[in-house]
């Protein structure tokens, strides 16, 4: 999470924010209205003002709201500054006035707006719209004062350095006076004021340094003072407020000289009545301006009082890194020991920092990549790593300046890329140099060069051979023990197969020759008639039961799956017989041989009837009639059969003449 | 050192090349640069050979290979099996296997002494790779992938495993192994590491998309420059971890 209290906008003063309000609503609402107009169009026009108006404070207002943080709920290092800096009561109160003068506005935009349903002119919606408006107006003059106060904190809040509270920062802490703002200045680039009196820095300034490939905030405090904590003024209670809620490395700066004008008793006795606040956090003591007085001229009483602090600053971390008993200590003029103080300041907080991560959930994530596995011995077999004993050499040659010829050279000096062709064979370690380039033919005798690549592929495959036959003669004699044999047939029996063989042979031509001689006639589908009764028998017994004379039809039938003999005889004979079945005495045509028969004039049939001969012709014929046949056989429409495409033709069913009053034709 | 190289605007050089301790196998390109890399790397020390397999580039993923022998997919024609061996010194063995999966680089990893397969691979050709390559074979996945050729790269000195493989599998692969691994990525961030990177116990190449960290990373822990594997990552351990956490 970010804090950044720059972005706050500006709040304006009562004045100024109603002028703003009002003017956009005359500038973005109709301004023009007629006694004339119904009355309805007219009070729409004065609600309209004061939805809008009321709009307008409500986002104005919420803006203010939603900017400035909420106490509660940002980092409690922030809450408690914010608290000490502007009194957390006053500011909770200004912002908890701008959200109830919120909630009146919007209650008193509905009411007036209820009332203006009932005005009945344009003057009563007017000086309804007129009280809305100036309704609204008083209330925020009322909190003057708030706005007043919430921009004031809104300016010194974006002025606040940007601290993160959650980052790695180190905290320098001390008496007034006693050198911190020169070691941030040594360490950071932040270039906080150093004058030679008390407090000279009055809030915590921020700056950054690096360590480690990462980087660290220096928070560079105020100076406090020895007394209560009620007692404490608003610059010490800054530094008190980091002290308590930031996560940090505590840099507490003893001043060995006394030069800041508080003796080292003072010093350890303010560091002895703050030590709860360093409580679970790394802390270091260093002692500052060694150049004016060394460590070794103190004083029994105080060396004593040096070492209890250095007892309270050995923290779990400290243990960790196994720290050495030195002592921290620095002079921020001459810069002696800074960077050691820094760097151990950064160590103890960075231990601390990872330990805790450790434990979190989140660490395994990471763990895993920074984690170098080394394998535990699982025999005593050496796998040793093979580096080519040319390498040192060829390396040596390189550094020296050697200069290869690659093939990318040789590729540039022969036309480029594209061009050159590289030579694939010339590397090829054969036993004489001179085979590289012979041609060696992928098949020889129909067989695969490369199935014989193998000087032994003879003995392996004779001995392949000789497996399979072992394989087969044992699953042979295995076969044998698992069927049994059948005898073999005899004379007899097999002249029996013979005949039945013969017999079936023969009736299948004959059912072949019948089909062939039926011809394309029709026959019935076995589907329209499983149970095969639609015979001509059948039919007869039928026709007869009903009294019915039925050999015609039975003939005209069968004529139908019968071979149709040509021939003049047969024809008169049948006709012969129809009429004397009939019982009729039909005309008969006679004939007279001695009337010669009148010849048509012949056509050429031979010409092929627009083909080109008459093969094609026929062919044609046979064609047609081939595909006929399947169509037939199944008694399906052809395309001689007569179809009617669409039977409710437009032309015909429409129009004046009313409806299928036509025939077609 | 590791060398960054491309083919043809492609990153995944392992899948183009396959490099050992005996020999290197590069695709043949449209142009000479690709090849000429190797040949100025390592050209001194091994042959560099131009192969295509099945008639296709993927030499690195369709083989397998360490410094005793060279597996191919049946794929490969009688013509490239013959080129390859002719291309080779006799002490390699080149050598077709009818394996059902035919990505071999996919599907094993291996150094000189150990080699790493695919769960799924036949029976055979597990006998096959511990014949000819001369190495323990351990059917294994790496982080929950099967295709440990794919996931990770490891010389004779050390690995690198698919960045998701958690310390536990990291520490049992090691062992398994006796290589130092660590887990990490490859060519800003990838996880393929067996098609970005090509190591042998002295060279190593990688993406061009490599950042620096990874080569960091990969010089480490290959030991390409003679410095102790871990040291880079303990000296920065406790900054990562608390930037990253």
């Amino acid at each position: 999470m970010q804090y950044n209290f720059k972005k706050i906008a500006v709040v304006p003063p009562a004045s100024e924010f109603i002028d703003a309000v009002l003017s956009r609503t005359q500038r973005q609402t109709p301004t023009v209205v007629h006694a004339g107009y119904a009355v309805t169009r007219i009070r729409q026009f004065y609600m309209r003002k004061v939805k809008y108006t009321q709009q307008s404070w409500n986002e104005k207002l919420s803006r203010i709201l939603e900017d400035f943080p909420r106490v509660d709920d940002v980092h409690p290092f922030y809450g408690d500054l914010l608290n000490v800096l502007y009194d957390k009561d006053h500011y909770k109160l200004a912002l908890g006035q701008l959200n109830t003068a919120r909630a009146m506005i919007d209650k008193i935009a509905k009411d007036y707006v209820k009332l203006l349903k009932y005005g009945d002119s344009l003057y009563r919606c007017k000086q309804l719209k007129r009280a809305a408006l100036g309704r609204m107006c008083t209330i925020m003059k009322k909190h003057a004062a708030s706005l007043a106060y919430l921009e004031q904190v809104r300016q010194h809040m974006s002025r606040l350095p940007s601290i993160d509270p959650n980052t790695r920062t180190i905290l320098v802490c001390g008496y007034p006076n006693v050198g911190k703002s020169s070691f941030m200045n040594k360490v950071t680039r932040a270039d906080v004021e150093v004058q030679p009196y008390a407090f000279t820095t009055k809030s915590i300034y921020v700056g950054h340094t690096d360590y480690k490939y990462l980087r660290w905030q220096v928070l560079d405090t105020p100076g406090i003072l020895d007394r209560p904590l009620d007692e404490r003024n608003t610059i010490e209670m800054q530094s008190i407020t980091a002290l308590a809620h930031l996560r940090a490395v505590v840099l507490y700066i003893v001043d060995i000289s006394e030069q800041c004008g508080f003796t080292i008793a003072q010093q350890a006795a303010l560091f002895h009545s703050i030590k709860p606040l360093f409580a679970n956090k790394p802390l270091v003591v260093a002692i500052n301006k060694i150049d004016v007085r060394k460590l070794e001229d103190l004083s029994e009483a105080d060396r004593s009082l040096i070492d209890g602090m250095r007892d309270a600053m050995r923290g779990p971390a400290a243990m960790q890194l196994g720290d050495d008993d030195a002592f921290p200590i620095m002079s921020t003029l001459s810069e002696n020991g800074v960077m050691e103080v820094k760097n151990r300041c950064c160590d103890l907080l960075l231990a601390h920092r990872v330990e805790q991560k450790l434990a979190s959930r989140r660490a395994g994530e990471v763990m895993n990549r920074l984690h170098v596995a080394t394998p535990v011995p699982r025999d005593n077999k050496a796998r040793p790593a093979y580096v080519p004993p040319t390498l040192e050499a060829s390396r040596a040659r390189k550094a020296a300046g050697e200069k290869i010829i690659t093939e990318k050279d040789l590729q540039e000096q022969n036309g480029g890329a594209g061009v050159y062709s590289a030579d694939l064979r010339k590397r090829y370690m054969l036993e004489n140099d001179d085979w590289k380039y012979d041609i060696v033919p992928e098949i020889y005798n129909g067989k695969n060069v490369a199935d014989f690549i193998d000087p032994e592929i003879e003995a392996k495959l004779a001995e392949l051979e000789r497996e399979e036959e072992e394989l087969e003669a044992k699953w042979e004699a295995s076969r044998m023990d698992r069927e049994p044999q059948e005898p073999e047939l005899d004379e007899d029996e097999r002249a029996l197969l013979g005949e039945v063989r013969t017999r079936r042979n023969k009736l299948v031509a004959e059912h072949r020759r019948k089909k062939s001689a039926a011809n394309n006639n029709p026959v019935v589908p076995r589907k329209a008639d499983a149970e095969r009764k639609l015979n001509t028998s059948n039919m007869k017994e039928s026709l007869e039961s009903m009294g019915l004379d039925a050999s015609a039809a039975v003939e005209r039938a069968r004529s139908r799956s019968r071979v149709v003999k040509r021939g003049r005889s047969t024809l008169r004979d049948r006709d012969e017989d129809m009429s004397n079945a009939d019982g009729e005495d039909k005309k008969k045509m006679r004939t007279s041989k001695s009337r010669s028969k009148s010849v048509a004039k012949r056509v050429g049939d031979d010409k092929g009837a627009g083909f080109k001969s008459v093969d094609d012709r026929m062919r044609a014929a046979k064609l047609a009639d081939k595909a006929q046949r399947k169509r037939n056989k199944q008694a399906k429409a052809g395309e001689a059969d007569r179809s009617i495409g669409n039977t409710l033709p437009k032309w015909l069913n429409s129009g004046k003449r009313g409806n299928g009053k036509t025939d077609r034709r | 050192m590791a060398a960054r190289h491309q083919f043809e605007n492609s990153n995944e050089i392992g899948v183009f090349a396959a490099l050992t301790n005996s020999y290197c196998l590069a695709a043949i390109g449209g142009s000479e640069n690709f090849y000429s890399v190797f040949e100025a790397e390592v050209g001194g020390e091994v042959p560099i050979v131009k192969a295509s397999l099945a008639g296709t580039r993927l030499v690195g993923r369709l083989s397998v290979g360490n410094k005793h022998g060279l597996l191919l997919p049946t794929s490969a024609t009688d013509q490239e099996v013959m080129h390859i061996r002719n291309s080779l010194p006799d002490e390699v063995f080149v050598q077709r296997t009818e394996e059902r999966l035919s990505a071999l680089g996919n599907c094993v990893a291996c150094n000189d002494h150990v080699a790493l397969v695919h769960p799924d691979i036949d029976q055979e050709t597990e006998e096959i790779v511990a014949d000819v390559l001369g190495v323990e074979v351990f059917r294994q996945s790496v982080a929950g992938n099967v295709l440990v050729g794919s996931f990770c790269k490891f010389s004779n000195q050390g690995g690198i495993v698919h960045p998701q493989a958690s310390v536990l599998e990291v520490d049992e692969l090691s062992s398994l192994l006796q290589v130092p691994l660590v887990a990490g990525t490859i060519n800003r961030g990838s996880d393929v590491l067996g098609a970005g990177l090509l190591v042998n116990d002295w060279a190593a190449f990688c993406g061009l998309d490599t950042t620096s960290t990874e080569i960091q990373v990969i010089e480490n822990i290959f030991q390409l420059h003679h410095a102790d594997s871990s040291k880079a990552v303990r000296d920065i351990r406790a900054s990562l971890l608390d930037t990253l956490v």
